[in-house]
């Protein structure tokens, strides 16, 4: 353990990018999920195909080529077309923190939008109904009685894409990404315990999941407060 | 931006080389994985808190860490202890190819024992009583009631399982093993061209995605020939 001194403030704003990187993501990650949702569930045959396309590409594909795709090929993208305008720049890129992140929502989304998808569709058709009859318009029943109504259903499988999240922090490390498996790395060629460091990274991230898996626990109690005796 | 489609066709024959060391890593880890499984299984569902306590913990912790530190600990982590690299698993960890395997067998294991798991509790009491009121023993119960059906039940979440391990093998070349992904990583370090090769390959591995999918279609249509209602 005497290995470890010095390093742990390292570790600590790793984990602070961890952080950072999952709650964008996660921000992300929902806004595709639902985007997916939408396009699957219209009567727009276009934007059904188009859905369908994204869930199966990014459902079928490693994530490391995705990640490793966006950084890189975002990278070329940006270097072409800053030396339309000066032919002198020899690279641009995307900081890695946001291909990273952009990548793993992009990832993970394909995933929330089965979810999604399946939510919406568990929603009470009485519900809706009773929501025409007050006579409510269209956005009102989907923020008052879809939304309440799916994110309960959907919260389950949705707390397993959060910690798909949160793994997949750790590869984007491998454009770049300063987080821990980063530190582990510098922490190792200085102190040659290799084992050690990564262990704490382990445990760094044990300790994330651990607390995602309880805050769903408790959003899915939170969510039941209302309907508990009603089954 | 001009597709350069020569490259793809010189790069897709040099990449699917890499074909062999993907499918090893898929069916060897796969085959150690469900081994696992099993038993992790068999100490969860044993009733005796020493052997169901420590399966929970093994799958708490692989569930909960990144797949990428596991492969790191054990092949950068572990040649860190001298007594390892004397006893007899150092032939296997000495090799990249080795630990590739051992970290993708106790990580899939876990996942697919807690599929095992869904499927063993959702088999019917009536069933499990029905065979106490025959007499049956408890391991003619378990061989004969509770395990053909809840393979049946577990086998779609297990066909998913199987997909993402194929998606994590493609970490394998973070450990300088010449997979496809790791063969496509040298290319594009050498031609930089991201967008051919990686969206090339991603294709392949679409393939391998749907084919995989097949298969378990096929084998569930099968091992549900008897539950579908005639007419």
């Amino acid at each position: 353990m005497a290995a470890l001194n010095g390093w742990w403030d390292d570790y600590f704003w790793g984990a602070l990018v961890i952080f950072q990187v999952f709650f964008c993501s996660l921000g992300f990650m929902i806004i595709f999920g639902l985007l997916g949702a939408i396009a699957k569930l219209s009567a727009n045959k276009l934007a059904h195909k188009v859905a369908n396309a994204y869930t199966v590409a990014f459902r079928g594909t490693p994530e490391i080529l995705v990640i490793l795709l966006m950084y890189f090929g975002s990278a070329i993208f940006l270097t072409a077309v800053a030396q339309l305008f000066n032919p002198e720049v020899k690279f641009v890129d995307i900081p890695p923190f946001w291909a990273g992140t952009i990548a793993i929502s992009l990832i993970v989304g394909s995933y929330a939008t089965e979810t999604f998808r399946g939510a919406f569709l568990g929603v009470n058709p009485g519900s809706i109904e009773a929501a025409k009859a007050l006579g409510m318009s269209d956005i009102q029943t989907f923020v008052y009685i879809r939304i309440p109504e799916m994110w309960r259903i959907a919260l389950p499988p949705f707390g397993n894409h959060m910690l798909s999240l949160i793994k997949d922090t750790a590869l984007i490390s491998i454009i770049g990404l300063n987080e821990t498996m980063f530190v582990a790395k510098q922490a190792i060629t200085v102190t040659g315990k290799p084992f050690t460091m990564y262990i704490v990274v382990g445990a760094i991230y044990l300790g994330f999941s651990t607390v995602v898996t309880l805050s769903v626990m408790g959003l899915e109690k939170f969510g039941e407060r209302t309907t508990a005796g009603v089954k | 931006m001009i597709v350069d489609f020569t490259l793809i066709a010189e790069s897709l024959p040099i990449m699917l080389k890499g074909i062999g060391i993907t499918f090893q890593l898929l069916i060897i880890s796969g085959f150690l994985g469900l081994i696992l499984a099993i038993f992790l299984l068999l100490m969860r569902i044993s009733g005796k808190w020493y052997l169901s306590f420590p399966a929970q913990i093994y799958i708490y912790v692989f569930r909960g860490t990144p797949i990428l530190v596991q492969i790191f600990i054990i092949y950068y982590g572990l040649p860190q202890f001298g007594f390892i690299r004397s006893s007899i698993l150092w032939s296997i960890l000495r090799e990249p190819m080795g630990c590739a395997i051992v970290a993708l067998s106790l990580n899939t294991g876990a996942y697919v024992s807690e599929i095992l798991r869904g499927g063993v509790l959702a088999v019917g009491k009536g069933l499990i009583e029905a065979g106490s009121a025959l007499g049956m023993s408890a391991y003619q119960k378990f061989v004969y009631i509770t395990a053909p059906i809840a393979t049946r039940i577990a086998l779609p979440a297990y066909s998913n399982d199987v997909i993402s391990l194929l998606k994590s093998t493609a970490l394998a070349s973070t450990i300088t093993i010449a997979d496809m992904t790791g063969i496509a990583r040298t290319i594009v370090a050498n031609t930089y061209a991201p967008y051919e090769i990686f969206i090339s390959l991603a294709i392949v591995y679409l393939i391998f995605t749907f084919i995989l999918q097949k298969l378990f279609g096929y084998t569930e249509q099968y091992l549900g020939r008897y539950t579908k209602r005639e007419g």
